[in-house]
Parts: structure tokens; sequence; C-alpha cells
């Protein structure tokens, strides 16, 4: 039972990176449909940084220059360029898969075994992890996983208590005073989905040094979109996020251990399949949606 | 010529090269001669009958995944989930032909499989519609979703009911051969399933052009608040595009299984449904557009592949190719209006001036 709810809190994390990422970039008005394509080339960027350097930080910033890069493409044709986000995102997912399994080849070749790097390692924290039960689900985690400890309270504390805060969330639902206040829309918007980027790439990257410690073309399987999911279902706040994430990380622990514990009482498939059913059941019963008015439209001026 | 239409045609072609030039300078990381890699791939598809008539096979599914794209796109919905409807037609394809066997001379029988595919993708379509029309829910998500339950459905049939005899590979034993769709050209494996696409991509264009439901969901993509004051309900609307989308996403289960294959296996064509997606983009959501569309995309396919086995440059190249496609078309949508506002512009100056 506490290794199942420390495999969730673990399984989580990436989720909640994403997440994030995404409540920041789409309180500023501007849906990251690309996330899939970030997840993956940051997982990518994280094995290739952490492989050919033999060290995991260093894996980690390859993969938030990666993110960024992807981004900042997104970022260009969707917010200077005013095109479409879900064709943009769409387009490029599609690249990202591509250049991922293309990358590998550059990088590596065709290696007979697969190369693996030694994943992030937990780090008990002193005299916390010595406390029942919670010590080792919170407190034996790895440093990304800490990390959400931090981002979780910051961004609801950035979004809600600050004028920065304040600036990104009339970026999507009045630009029109930012732009009358003095301050580009455009920029904000921009600044977001870089965040956004380095925030995506991160999430990805924990799937292959994080966790895994190996890169596959299919690594991220969706998990970009559930993010994504995750955003609408938390309604946008970083705290409905995090319930968001846990209830996610759970469902895919839960998924990890029925299928690894041998148990046959039902198909494996429905447990593989169980966090995209929960998106589906949650989407539909989520009743009052607080969308950011100006979500997926581009700022145009008034001439 | 009409400008923005010489502007449509123009700004494509020259978005195509780009991204084909785009991806072939990869090649240089892997210190490959692009010049000479691409010469190999147009030459290689204008090789012999058999290749030439492949583009014609890889472009069939494809003018279907689009159209199931484009056709909800036209309602302002969007359909993210062909994949997955595809997954769901090839399944209930693979499970009818099974079924039947030598049961049913050819013609009823490939029939028979058609409906079955295209009312289970249809239906499988249509709960997206449906939880749209019934709960306003985020159709986006909902049909991304769907994919992946949709992949995990197969996936139990074929590690169960429809588990080939021998039970030793995750896939179905091979259909009679009198399900199979009958070949069109001889010596190549171009079958009937092709001319199926056409047509109902000819049938698409009708029905949004030239019939009541297609103006009703043209309007309701347009104009929404519009579409409710002059009684047209939208959650019908939702529900019929959404099965209509599904079931032809569907029948580009059956042209792979019954066409290509005569078989199911696991995790076959994973990217169909998002290269629809790129399809619709590249042709507008113009159903007309969307057959030439898919035959290019068909034919990077094919060069992509023999381009691959002939200089060791691996197969991802052509995701990289349709992908570099696709976001030049997307700029050239800028450009496009880019252009088309200056006209305006212009125009509007010379009145003035008058």
């Amino acid at each position: 039972m506490i290794n199942l709810l420390s495999r969730a809190l673990l399984m989580s994390t990436p989720l909640l990176f994403g997440a994030i990422a995404e409540v920041f970039a789409e309180r500023a008005g501007v849906m990251i449909t690309a996330i899939e394509g970030i997840f993956l080339l940051g997982a990518l960027g994280g094995f290739v940084g952490a492989y050919l350097s033999g060290n995991l930080y260093l894996g980690l910033l390859l993969a938030i220059f990666t993110g960024m890069a992807v981004a900042a493409v997104y970022g260009w044709i969707t917010v200077y360029l005013k095109q479409h986000q879900i064709v943009t995102g769409t387009a490029i997912s599609i690249l990202a898969a591509g250049l991922s399994s293309y990358f590998m080849r550059v990088f590596f070749g065709t290696p007979i075994l697969p190369l693996t790097v030694e994943p992030l390692k937990a780090i008990p924290l002193p005299l916390l992890s010595q406390i029942p039960v919670l010590g080792p689900i919170f407190f034996t985690q790895n440093i990304l996983t800490y990390a959400i400890y931090g981002i979780v309270p910051l961004s609801w504390f950035i979004l809600y208590r600050t004028s920065l805060g304040l600036t990104i969330r009339s970026a999507g639902e009045n630009p029109e005073a930012v732009d009358v206040a003095g301050i580009k829309v455009d920029r904000i918007r921009f600044a977001m989905v870089l965040l956004a980027g380095a925030m995506g790439g991160i999430a990805g990257a924990f799937y292959s040094i994080g966790f895994l410690g190996m890169f596959t073309t299919n690594i991220i399987g969706g998990r970009g979109w559930i993010a994504f999911a995750i955003c609408f279902l938390g309604n946008w706040n970083p705290l409905g996020v995090l319930v968001g994430t846990l209830v996610f990380g759970l469902a895919e622990a839960l998924a990890i251990y029925m299928q690894s514990s041998g148990t046959m009482l039902l198909p494996n498939e429905l447990f593989i399949a169980l966090p995209y059913i929960l998106t589906i059941v949650l989407t539909i019963s989520r009743k009052s949606f607080n969308v950011p008015a100006k979500l997926g439209i581009p700022y145009r001026k008034e001439n | 010529m009409n400008a923005n239409l010489r502007d449509l045609f123009l700004s494509t072609f020259f978005a195509v090269v780009l991204g084909i030039v785009a991806s072939a300078s990869l090649l240089l990381f892997l210190g490959k001669n692009p010049i000479a890699a691409y010469t190999l791939l147009a030459t290689s598809i204008i090789r012999d009958s058999y290749t030439i008539a492949d583009i014609f096979v890889k472009a069939t599914p494809l003018i279907l995944t689009g159209l199931a794209f484009a056709l909800p796109f036209k309602a302002s919905l969007f359909n993210i989930g062909a994949q997955g409807q595809f997954y769901i037609g090839a399944l209930a394809a693979s499970a009818v032909s099974l079924a039947l066997g030598e049961r049913l001379p050819g013609l009823p029988g490939i029939l028979l499989v058609i409906v079955a595919a295209m009312v289970a993708g249809g239906l499988w379509g249509a709960f997206i519609g449906w939880v749209k029309a019934k709960f306003n829910s985020n159709e986006f998500l909902i049909s991304m979703m769907s994919t992946y339950v949709a992949l995990a459905v197969m996936n139990y049939f074929l590690r169960t009911a429809l588990m080939e005899a021998k039970h030793e590979y995750p896939q179905t034993d091979t259909f009679a051969p009198r399900l199979w769709l009958p070949t069109i050209f001889e010596g190549t494996r171009l079958h009937a399933g092709f001319i199926l696409a056409v047509l109902f991509a000819l049938f698409t264009w009708v029905l949004l052009y030239r019939t009541d439901l297609g103006y009703r969901i043209r309007v309701v993509g347009h104009n929404p608040t519009a579409a409710r004051l002059s009684g047209i309900e939208a959650s019908r609307i939702y529900i019929s595009t959404f099965f209509l989308a599904g079931a032809l996403a569907a029948l580009a289960g059956v042209t792979e299984t019954n066409g290509v294959q005569h078989m199911l296996v696991q995790g076959f064509n994973p990217t169909l449904g998002a290269e629809g997606i790129g399809i619709a983009i590249l042709a507008n959501a113009n159903p007309i557009g969307i057959i030439f569309a898919a035959i290019l995309f068909g034919a990077l396919k094919v060069g992509g592949n023999v381009m691959g086995q002939m200089s060791g440059i691996p197969a991802s190249i052509i995701e990289i190719m349709e992908g570099f496609v696709m976001i030049f078309v997307i700029l050239s949508y800028f450009v496009r209006n880019f252009l088309a506002t200056r006209r305006a512009k212009r125009v509007l100056q010379k009145s003035l001036a008058v």
C-alpha cells in the first residue's frame, strides 16, 4: 500500500509539471496543443544529454532547452502569426515523433541492446523520511517530485497574489485591458508558452531519465494529452490541477501494480486504458468550467 | 484566374517544396547527400507500376481519415480521434470477416463487412457527439482520449477472441480470400478500396455543399448563434457529424484489413489519424482537395520507404517530411492572409483616390 502511494506520487510528478505548464499558458490565452511533442522531445533531450555527458542534471538542462525550442516554434506560429492552435499543435506533434526517432538514430545509430542511463535516485530526506507511513510516501522521492511541493503553492501565489499573475490572467480574460495598460499581450503570451516549454521539457525528461532510464519513441504515449486534460479538469487552477494529477498518478500506479501482480481478474488492457477512461468520465461529469474567456483566440489589435 | 485561388495554389506548392527541402537538410546530420537521396526518392516512386500503384494504396486510408477530420471541422468540431475510430472499424471488419469465413459469396460478404465496420466506428464516434450535445463536454479531449481506449479494446481482442489459431502473435488468421477487396490492377496491390475512398470524398463534398444537412453543418460551424436562432438543433448536428466522421475513419479500417493485410495485426498504421489531420489542413478541409493531398502524402510514404531500404535512411524521415510540410502549409495560411489583406487595402486606396 505504502509502495503504491509512493509510486502514485512519483507518477503524478511529470503530469503536474505538464499541467501547471498548461495552466500558465492557458490562463494567458494560449492552449499548448504541442504538449505531446514537447514531452517527447524533452524526453529525448534529457536522455541524449544524460547519456552523452553522464550527468542527469545536464540531461535535464538539455530537456529544458529542447522543450523551449519546440515551444518557441509553436509560440511564434500561434501567438505572433495568429495561426490555429490545435492545427499547429498537431503538426508539431507529428514532426516531433519523426524527429525523436530520427535523432536517436543520428546520435546512437542502431544499437542491439537498448541504451540505458541510471535514472534519478530517491533521496530520503533526513529525519522526515523516518516518519512511519508518511516518510516513505512523501519524503523518499527523487528531486523532481520534491520540486512539485514547491511548485504548486508558488504557482498559486504567482497567479493570484502578484501583479504579474494578474497580468497573465488578464491576457487570457481581457487582453484589450492589458494592451491599454501598455503591456504587450503577445509578449506575455509568448513568455508563458516558453515557460510551458521548459516545464513540459522537464516533464518529458522525467519519463526518460527520471524513471525508466531509457528512451523509446512511444515513451510518452498520450501523457502530454493527459496533462492537457488535467488542466481543464482542474479548472485552470494549480490546486485543482494538484488533485487531478494525484488521481491520475494513482490510476497509473494502480495499472502498473495490477499488471505486475499477475492476478488476472480483469484484463490488463483495462488498466492500461484506465487513465484515458478516467479522463473521459471526468470530462463528461465536470459541469462548471471556468474557461479563460479568450482561450485559443489570437489577440488582434483593432485598427 | 482569381487572385485568391492563384495564391492558394502557389503558396501550397511552395509550402510543400519548402517542407521537403527542410526535411532533406536533416539528412546532413547522418552524413547523407540530400540531393542524391531525394533524386532517389523521386525516381523510385515512378520506378514501376507496382510502386506507382502503392502510392494510391497508401493514399486510400488517408483520404478517409482526412475526411473524418474535415467533416466535423466544417461544424467547428474537432475530431482528433480518427485513429481510434479507424481501429474500431478494423476490429469490426476483422470480427465479421472471420465469423463469415466462406459462408457468403464475395460481394454480399464484403458489403456486410463494410456496413458492420462503418456502423461500429460510427457509433464509437457518435458517442463523442452525444456527450458534446448532452453534457457540453469538450469533444477535442474526449475524441483524443477515445483513441487510447480503442487501442486497448483492439489489443484485448487480439489477445483473446480474435487471436490467430496458432496463438503465437497478437494478430488474427488470414481472412477468406473472397472477402478481400478485389485488386483493380493486376500485378499491384491497388484494391477497390481506393475507388470507395474517392467516392466517399465526392459524397462528403455533395453532403456538405448540396444537401440540407451539409448546410446545417456549415451554419453551426460558421455561426452557432445564428444557427440556434434559425431553429437548427446543434445537438443533432453534433451527433450526426461525429457518426459520419467515425464511419469514414472506420472504412479506412476495412480498406487496410480487407484490402491490404487481409488480417488484423496489433498496432498497425499508428499514424493514420494524425496524418489525416495534416491532409485536411493541406487541403483546407475541402473533400476534393483531400483526395490530392492524400495522394501527395501517399507518395511521400512510398518514396520514404524506398529511400530507406536503398540508402539506409531511417523511415522516420517520412514523419519528418509530413510534419514539415504541415508546418509550412500553416505558414502559407499566414502568407495568403497577408497577401489578401494587402490586396484589399490597395483596392480600397484606389477607390478612395478616385
